[in-house]
């Protein structure tokens, strides 16, 4: 079972396993045979690798904010975390012979954090290797390829600058790709699927840009509690007018009908807030437009001009009749 | 003949950062610091409605979430005239106070510590402590089941690397009490924030979320716990740990470097803004005559000497340009390099002690002989922590008796539309360090925009002069007995508190030759 030994010989892998065990700080307390006979017979947790890109590790950080499971027992029990730059304890060489060993063993979770540029690979290295390459070959073994965020998914901040970020899908054509965008990635969203994968091996039935449509099957609009209001046209101007304080924040730039999400249902951060809750617009951050497009982010742009249209012409169902 | 080490990626930091060191006679001669990855922020934000800029640049980083979103949001105050309510600045100050919490947390147990502890002696913990022994329980399974990642692989323990079985086990209790306490701290900060990583309520002319009593009660009693946590558990582990088994680096204030410090001051502790937390301030040469200054934003600038980028002379981040040109023979790292009145800087925890002369900080350097170095620096993140959460709880009592006065307010709307023309630069201190954002404004959309953060201050390559940024600096005479396991190169490293990403390779320095770093 353990693939990565496929072709050493029983001596080869014993010395690997010394070497395990001295690295480990274990020589007087296991012998190489023990540890040897443990790998063997071990039962395997699904092994993940994470790879960043063009990211800013805020999906590394949303991953780590889930309550239940709590991020120990998900990083301990339930999956090998085989690489993952921000977590991990090896640096350099040692870590970069991980990621290629897991790759050789196959099977695992890949997860992609961050764009690839495409003007040019050198706005991306690690460890020497562009990290288009990087991708390309750790995709190849993959049992699942999940792309989080919205830079991943669509190229995102990232997609608008000189380096030109792209999306996984662009590095990988033809391959099977779960997005889950949002910036960062929803924690929940994130653990749901992997959770779900692990149970069945499968993806969970996805839309057409490839997000799990148990998450993003509804707009933001649709379970807004900011909706009654939207429907009587009392937008919000004026943070500071308690009156004023659940009202429609479209005049503040959101972008709520046209973003594709559950965010009003689960909200954020094991259910404490989220954006509009807090008086802040919703960015459409699930969606391929995300962020140049969707610009003006505060003020009434070519979405309001769409969303209003819709609304005129009673396209937008009321609540009561939604 | 030296030894090249090259280190990519440098783990367990944010970002993508390559370290290359050259050592002689078992310590690093010379040093290169790399960033290896770049994405043009600033070009993206030309053109664009301003206000757009506090959003888009809290991407900068999702680890210490946010601060550029305070900081981009300062800048726009300044250009457009606002004037943020105190109600507003409360909130913003509360929550990034819960970001510097979380973030310190991470930092130590959940980036750093794993440099300094061997982690199997856990193994040998023969005590009675039932949570101790479910530590042990679990490690030792972890190694039956053959599967100790991501604990392992790591670079071999030496010397400084604590064995002792007891110490280890509560060492890795902590790390896992703490990945719950940094969750702690993020809920705390979404009750106003709205979510993390990247809070969405901080804008120009103020603040977003209306707060209502439940919730600022509710931040308070999540507050206690953290103080409870901080004060017994995290501050007692830094000073344990820099008091006793590392005292030695601590002694030999292994990674000091420059010994320069710029702190920019950040959060207003009453409405006049008369008192703050931290105060601003730049120091010159910490070692004896030490030489203090008011902090002049003008005497800033950015050097591209040796990054890709076009080169041009040193210019003031008002005027600095971001065009790449990633075909410079002369060029390392998509890091520029600023300096204050042409001398590189070390910005962040270590720099705001100095800056502030804090007590608890000066007291435990004199006491136990501990030059600025690695462990000082951890010492000044724990002791600023509890600094801040007494700044909280001043911030807690004065929202809830303003908010509980008719009049009261969060938001400048009379300024909340772009100017014509302007230009604005906002200051703040994150965890990290000085953190400075420049706008200019024209025909209402941004005609420039630069941001100098911390790591670029920190992580810098070298200057016209050639002389070293900080990090580079800071290696110089680190002991490297086994080039095959430079241990104290990524200690020195993280114990800044980097945001990038790095990596290590071997070069002959005769064949100019670059190897595979392999660690047997």
């Amino acid at each position: 079972m353990i693939h990565v030994f496929d072709g050493l010989s029983r001596r080869d892998f014993l010395k690997y396993c010394a070497g395990a065990a001295a690295a480990l700080g274990l020589s007087d307390l296991f012998t190489a045979e023990k540890i040897a006979r443990a790998l063997e017979t071990a039962a395997k947790k699904p092994p993940l690798i994470w790879l960043e890109g063009q990211d800013c590790a805020g999906c590394t950080i949303s991953l780590i904010s889930v309550e239940n499971p709590s991020p120990a027992s998900l990083i301990l029990d339930k999956i090998s975390v085989r690489y993952h730059e921000t977590i991990m304890a090896a640096s350099g060489t040692l870590a970069e012979k991980a990621r290629e060993e897991t790759t050789r063993e196959g099977g695992y979770v890949l997860v992609v954090e961050g764009a690839i540029p495409q003007a040019d690979d050198r706005y991306c290295m690690v460890g020497g290797h562009s990290f288009r390459e990087i991708v390309k070959e750790t995709a190849e073994n993959a049992a699942a390829i999940i792309g989080v965020g919205a830079c991943a998914a669509y190229g995102g901040i990232p997609r608008g600058t000189p380096t030109q970020g792209m999306p996984l899908s662009k590095v990988l054509p033809g391959q099977s790709i779960i997005n889950l965008p949002t910036c960062p990635v929803h924690m929940d969203h994130l653990m749901g699927t992997i959770i779900y994968f692990l149970v069945t091996q499968k993806a969970p039935p996805l839309d057409k840009l490839g997000r799990p449509l148990m998450y993003y099957g509804m707009t933001v609009h649709d379970n807004c509690r900011r909706r009654g209001h939207f429907d009587e046209d009392r937008f919000l101007t004026d943070w500071n007018d308690p009156e004023q304080r659940d009202w429609c924040l479209l005049m503040k730039g959101c972008k709520g009908p046209e973003t594709h999400s559950d965010c009003p249902i689960r909200r954020w951060n094991n259910g404490i807030n989220f954006c509009i809750d807090a008086g802040a617009p919703c960015q459409g951050c699930s969606e391929p437009e995300f962020y140049e497009e969707q610009s003006p982010l505060y003020a009434m742009g070519p979405a309001t001009s769409r969303i209003l249209a819709k609304k005129d012409a009673g396209l937008i169902p009321r609540k009561e009749n939604a | 003949m030296g030894k090249r080490i090259v280190i990519d990626p440098i783990t367990r930091i944010e970002g993508h950062l390559k370290i290359e060191v050259e050592v002689e006679n078992g310590r690093v001669k010379n040093a290169w610091s790399s960033g290896t990855m770049a994405r043009g922020f600033e070009a993206l934000l030309l053109g664009k409605d301003p206000r757009d800029a506090s959003y888009v640049t809290s991407r900068f980083c999702g680890v210490c979430f946010s601060v550029h979103q305070m900081a981009s949001a300062r800048a726009l105050d300044a250009a457009f005239g606002a004037q943020v309510p105190w109600g507003g600045t409360l909130l913003r100050n509360l929550v990034m106070g819960a970001e510097y919490i979380y973030d310190h947390l991470v930092h130590f147990y959940h980036l750093s510590a794993l440099d300094y502890l061997d982690v199997m002696a856990i193994a040998n913990y023969t005590g009675k402590d039932p949570g101790l022994n479910k530590v042990k329980e679990k490690v030792v399974g972890l190694v039956q089941q053959g599967d100790t990642f991501p604990l392992t692989p790591r670079y071999k323990p030496d010397e400084f690397t604590v064995k002792d079985p007891e110490i280890v086990t509560t060492a890795v209790k902590h790390y896992l009490d703490a990945l719950k306490m940094q969750i702690k701290a993020k809920n705390m900060g979404v009750i106003f924030g709205g979510r993390a990583p990247h809070y969405q309520s901080i804008v120009v002319g103020g603040f977003t979320q209306f707060p209502d009593i439940n919730q600022v009660a509710r931040f308070r009693s999540l507050l206690d716990q953290l103080a409870a946590f901080v004060n017994e558990v995290y501050i007692p582990d830094v000073v344990a740990f820099g008091t006793g088994p590392l005292l030695p680096l601590a002694k030999a204030g292994v990674g000091g470097g420059h010994l320069n410090y710029l702190s920019y001051g950040s959060f207003e502790m009453d409405e006049a803004a008369s008192r703050l937390l931290f105060q601003p301030g730049v120091v010159f040469g910490i070692d004896g005559g030490a030489r203090r200054e008011p902090v002049d934003p003008d005497r800033i600038t950015e050097s591209v000497r040796h990054s890709w980028y076009k080169e041009d002379a040193p210019k003031h981040p008002y005027d600095g340009a971001q065009v790449f040109d990633l075909n410079r023979s002369d060029a390392y790292s998509f890091v520029k390099a600023p300096r204050y009145a042409n001398v590189p800087m070390e910005v962040g925890p270590l720099a705001r002690a100095f800056v502030d002369e804090d007590p608890t900080v000066l007291k435990l350097i004199k006491e136990y002989g501990i030059k600025p170095g690695a462990v000082a620096r951890h010492a000044a993140r724990a002791v600023e922590t509890k600094k801040i959460i007494d700044g909280m709880y001043e911030w807690c009592d004065q929202l809830t008796r303003a908010m509980t006065k008719p009049g009261f307010t969060i938001h400048d709307t009379a300024h909340w539309d772009p100017p014509a023309e302007s230009e604005g630069a906002g200051f703040f201190e994150p965890p990290r360090g000085a953190l400075g954002h420049w706008i200019k404004i024209k025909d209402h959309k941004i005609a420039n925009y630069q941001a100098v953060v911390p790591s670029t201050w920190n992580a810098s390559p070298r200057d016209e002069q050639g002389v070293r940024g900080q990090y580079e600096e800071s290696l110089i005479g680190v002991p490297v007995p086994d080039p095959k396991n430079p241990i104290n190169v990524v200690r020195v490293i993280r114990s800044f508190d980097p945001c990038l990403a790095c990596a290590i390779h071997l070069i002959d320095p005769q064949t100019n030759e670059i190897r595979q770093f392999i660690v047997e």
